[in-house]
């Protein structure tokens, strides 16, 4: 059922409920036209929120009768002041691509496969949500429904709705997200020595020192606007070093740039603790003391425990003896290829500028086979010199009041209770995948692994999956295992706003609403120590038939579920989610996802809730928040942590006792010892060491005899996540990526690597690691180090649309995507995809 | 009366293109079209590798070759200083693109933007995706969705087909009392807009207290924009 135009004016005149705002400058209203001459009749500036990268921020669009024309960082927002990057201006060209789907489509051809073309059809709604729920209802008749699983991509905070009462109330615990994709091996780190799971904020205003481990985020993710806004001011006030193996913008703009061997990144960081430590310029105030003043730790010496009195931290001396004390900068050079005197130099100034200092972690470190610990020993820099939760440095975000999902597990019937008391079907928890979210075991998603699991039915057979917002077969290492475990997976509907290589295994594909123009959700985000909630709206009407993924889609499911016979769902949504100033039960859709979004940010807005105006802003009621489409919260205060860290000792650990107790359940579960878990998790610590930050060599696939090369991947500037190559905007300005070329697709090769092999700048190559091969551009450049091939993410797509692809109708990519040729291989502790970190080799063939 | 330029600070410059993208929203240009563009360059032999971007626009010259050159009066120096193109007396000879020196004059072989969204019919997926017409034709009187009518306060809206265009500063902005888009929308407040004959502008207190620099200052086109700091 599509809501058609005027049943949009219509709800949205009636509802009273603050969208009245948005109707200024909609077409629907008609009477108003630009004139000949071009001038506008009614513009407004509308605020919504740019998805782009995970940063989520609050913008604001220039609509002109109805028509979406320009984007700037909303006035609203603290976080990032009135400032957006370039994506978000990139949004516009995606909103009017005219590759996006306008209507569902159904596959005609029952086999799947690249090569099979799907056939696909457009069919109605009805129709489409028809064949869904039929599935569905299949399933819970014979009691299978643990075999529906619910793939989450891209998502706003009304994520629960589709991801976890959706497949939850229907009897499947499969609600699997992304997030092993994206970064969870960076919130490892600081759990594990600081108790955070989460992402981190930057004090850059007050920052002296700034230490890069893969970060660009004057680039990429996170919080570019901000970053961008203030990297003037803090390349004038601080020194800024750069780990890097690729020469990034922001290692271009830095005092100091480290162009590390790939995943070699946690010598470095041990080698500055061991600096640090040798040089005296820990914090005494956070850290502590020697009893006696002096000063013990010295090279190769044990020192005793009862020597040092510890403050906030804990495990220091454990620490040195077990990993520091030989690991000098003269060792880490061996291994890093980084010089030894740049490293004692970056560690004292550092230490030096200490405790205004960051410690920044990011994938580029985190990211890789064994990167838990190189995150680990990278965020642990913070701990020993007094920079974490601290002015100048890295800290938490303040806290934001939102509602919870309600409860809905009374909505479970019999053949519920029984499917969610299954296994959730990525294997998280299995020996090989400890996946310890939050510390603990089998908690953490391991995305990239449940195409094996689809693959090889363990822990059973998965008969049906909706996805939303994702790509997988794009955007996942070892992408040809999932295009094999789409083509077995028998039933398979996608939620996208493009018909994308992961849309081409489907047999239903519907048209999605747009993020930051067709949508309501909300997100929770952080940046220069404000936390805040921002709305994402519909600000125009959709020119398609598409609908909201997070609400309006399960909200139609549920409606078909309730007509077959299985209310709970619908019987939860309208029951849960009333209008809370109204009292009104939805009736549809779409009021369901505004009455949710009300229902969810109502500590926000609503003057009679508890938390209203406690932690930040203080809107005067729905409709100024609304229109605003921003929450700030105070600002952060620095060390509320200290002395009350998450951790198991409620210090911050660099002996992680929070660390230990997390393999040892896990190793118990399995019956085995932690050095057992660590060697079937690709480690290479045994004992104790397991518990400190520590050094692990690099891990990687191909015989450097066959495949001379290490790869490794980046990412861009341009990229909304992967799903902005059919943008001509984004072929025009490739080149704002160092090194990269407009309108292609480059393997970036320095020039004395290129000499050797008779490879030319622009020579058309191929890329071969043990797992597959791609064909790009070669171009010679000096921002990458001899032995190591560069190239950046998102190019490659071959089912993306008339841009993105080079021959959308025979499959042919633009340029080749990097996880063709990387191999899916797992940082398991975190479950984290290991994409970075040179996890695999490469050989490079000219094609004449 | 003003003398109107621009102060690019590049120390606080990222490289990020946001100048182009935003450019082409508030002109409406094609995205082959630029009227704020960039130059990169990588110096050095690894590890001592160095990158740097400069972002170039029209630098509005004082001696302006492109007006020297033009035959027809079309490329002119307004009475702030700005240099400007009259569409209806350019002739499309392109002399004036062949006499800047910063390579920031495009001719138009077509109507801009009629390819996307005029000539483009053909769905990639029948009946389930969309062609850049039909979408065009679900607007009335625009050219194509993200059409700024602001633009054609000042000049063409969308340039026309056999002529040139380049960038005005956004004097349709300047009109209003506005910044231009590209130095708005500089998430690095890289740009800094204003008038050199009034002294007390930040660009005139910028430029007497920084060593600046012009693009091809040799060249004798006294360019107006001003680059201030190292990348």
């Amino acid at each position: 059922m599509a809501i058609t135009r005027r049943e949009f004016i219509k709800y949205s005149t009636i509802s009273g409920i603050g969208i009245i705002g948005m109707l200024n400058g909609l077409p629907l209203l008609g009477a108003l036209k630009e004139s000949t001459n071009g001038t506008s009749s009614v513009a407004k500036w509308m605020t919504t929120v740019c998805q782009g990268c995970t940063t989520w921020c609050p913008v604001q669009v220039k609509m002109i009768d109805g028509r979406a024309v320009k984007v700037r960082g909303s006035e609203y927002a603290k976080a990032n002041h009135g400032k957006c990057c370039v994506r978000a201006h990139m949004g516009i060209q995606q909103l009017y691509d005219p590759d996006r789907l306008k209507v569902p489509m159904m596959r005609t051809n029952p086999k799947k496969g690249r090569n099979e073309d799907p056939g696909f059809v457009p069919i109605t709604w009805e129709k489409a949500i028809d064949i869904i729920t039929d599935k569905m209802m299949e399933l819970r008749k014979n009691e299978e429904t643990h075999k529906f699983v619910l793939f989450r991509g891209r998502y706003t905070y009304m994520r629960d709705i589709i991801y976890e009462v959706m497949p939850k109330v229907f009897g499947s615990p499969n609600g699997i997200s992304h997030s092993a994709i994206c970064a969870e091996a960076e919130k490892f780190g600081s759990f594990f020595t600081e108790g955070y799971w989460g992402y981190r904020d930057y004090d850059l205003d007050k920052t002296r020192y700034v230490l890069c481990w893969g970060a660009d985020p004057i680039a990429s993710n996170r919080q570019v606007p901000h970053a961008t806004s203030i990297w003037g001011k803090v390349q004038r006030q601080a020194k800024i070093a750069v780990i890097d193996p690729r020469l990034s913008t922001t290692a271009a703009k830095a005092n100091e740039w480290l162009p590390v061997i790939p995943g070699e990144d946690g010598a470095l960081a041990v080698a500055m603790a061991h600096t640090i430590l040798v040089e005296g310029l820990w914090s005494k105030l956070f850290v502590g003391d020697f009893k006696e003043g002096e000063n013990l730790f010295k090279k190769g010496k044990i020192v005793p425990e009862e020597s040092f009195v510890e403050n906030y931290t804990y495990g220091l001396v454990k620490w040195w003896n077990l990993e520091l004390k030989d690991k000098t900068p003269e060792w880490a050079e061996k291994k890093s290829g980084i010089p030894a005197e740049q490293i004692r130099r970056v560690a004292i100034g550092f230490a030096d500028a200490a405790p205004r200092v960051i410690s920044w972690v990011s994938p580029g470190t985190a990211m890789q086979v064994r990167g838990g610990y190189s995150a680990l020993a990278a965020h642990a820099l913070n701990g020993l010199v007094g920079s974490v939760d601290n002015v100048g440095g890295t800290v938490r975000g303040s806290k934001i009041p939102v509602n919870k999902v309600p409860k809905y597990k009374e909505y479970y019937d019999d053949i519920a209770k029984a499917g969610t008391k299954h296994k959730k079907m990525d294997q998280r928890g299995y020996l090989k995948f400890p996946s310890l979210k939050k510390g603990k075991p089998g908690s953490g998603v391991v995305t990239n692994n449940a195409a094996d699991a689809i693959l090889n039915e363990d822990p059973y057979e998965i008969k049906m999956a909706i996805g939303y917002w994702n790509n997988f077969p794009f955007s996942c290492s070892g992408a040809e295992r999932w295009e094999k475990a789409l083509s077995k997976l028998p039933f398979f509907a996608h939620i996208t706003t493009h018909a994308s290589e992961m849309s081409h295994f489907a047999d239903i594909v519907l048209p999605a609403a747009h993020s930051m123009f067709e949508k309501y959700g909300f997100i929770k985000s952080k940046q220069n120590l404000i936390a805040y909630v921002a709305l994402n709206k519909r600000i125009i009407e959709p020119l398609w038939d598409v609908k909201m993924d997070e609400t309006e889609i399960p909200w139609e499911i549920a409606a078909k579920l309730k007509e077959k016979g299985f209310p709970n769902l619908m019987d939860f949504f309208q029951a849960k989610f009333k209008d809370p100033e109204t009292g009104k039960v939805p009736q549809n859709g779409l009021e369901f996802s505004l009455f949710a979004l009300k229902y969810y940010t109502q500590p926000i807005w609503d003057k009679n809730h508890e938390k209203y105006g406690k932690y930040g802003d203080a809107p005067d009621g729905w409709d100024d928040f609304y229109e605003k489409g921003v929450w700030n919260s105070k600002k952060y205060k620095y060390r509320q942590n200290w002395g009350n860290f998450g951790t198991a000792t409620k210090k911050f650990e660099f002996y992680s006792e929070t660390l230990k107790k997390s393999l040892g359940k896990h190793a118990d579960k399995h019956g085995v010892s932690i050095d057992t878990v660590l060697e079937k998790c690709d480690y290479v610590a045994r004992g104790e060491v397991a518990f400190v930050p520590h050094y692990e060599p690099a891990f990687r696939r191909g015989d450097p005899r066959e495949y001379p090369f290490i790869f490794f991947e980046h990412r861009s500037r341009l990229n909304r996540e992967g799903r902005s190559a059919n943008l001509t905007w984004y072929q025009a300005h490739k080149d704002s990526d160092p090194g990269d070329e407009n309108w292609d697709d480059v393997a970036k090769i320095n020039p004395i690597d290129a000499k050797k092999i008779g490879i030319n700048n622009g020579d058309k190559i191929k890329l071969i690691s043990p797992v597959g091969e791609l064909q790009c551009n070669a171009k010679l450049w000096e921002g990458v180090r001899p032995g190591t091939i560069a190239k950046c993410f998102g190019q490659g797509h071959w089912a993306y649309g008339r841009i993105a692809a080079k021959d959308f109708k025979n499959r042919v990519p633009r340029g080749g995507n990097n996880n063709v040729i990387l191999p899916a291989e797992y940082d398991r502790l975190s479950g984290s995809t290991a994409r970075h970190g040179g996890v695999t080799r490469v050989k490079i063939e000219k094609i004449v | 009366m003003a003398n109107y330029g621009m102060i690019i600070d590049l120390k606080n410059c990222v490289g990020c293109a946001g100048c182009d993208i935003a450019c082409k929203t508030e002109n409406n240009l094609d995205h082959d079209v630029h009227w704020s563009f960039h130059i990169t360059e990588t110096t050095g032999v690894f590890p001592n590798v160095g990158y740097r971007y400069i972002p170039k626009l029209c630098n509005h010259c004082e001696n302006a070759s492109c007006v020297k050159v033009c035959p027809t009066q079309a490329m002119y120096k307004d009475e702030n200083g700005l240099t400007l193109h009259d569409p209806d007396k350019c002739i499309g000879c392109r002399s004036c693109e062949l006499a800047c020196p910063y390579n920031c004059i495009s001719f138009n072989e077509d109507v801009q933007h009629q390819h996307q969204w005029q000539m483009d019919t053909e769905p990639l997926l029948e009946g389930i995706t969309s062609s850049g017409k039909e979408i065009a034709e679900k607007f009335d009187n625009v050219p194509f969705p993200n059409y700024n009518p602001d633009r054609a306060k000042t000049y063409d809206g969308v340039r026309r087909k056999g002529i040139v265009e380049k960038c005005t500063l956004c004097d349709h902005r300047i009109l209003d009392g506005k910044d231009p888009w590209c130095v708005v929308s500089c998430p690095a407040d890289a740009r800094i807009f204003g008038d050199f004959d009034d002294p007390k502008s930040e660009v005139s207190i910028l430029l007497a207290e920084n060593s600046a620099f012009q693009l091809l200052k040799s060249k004798g086109t006294k360019p107006k924009v001003y680059y201030i700091n190292e990348f």
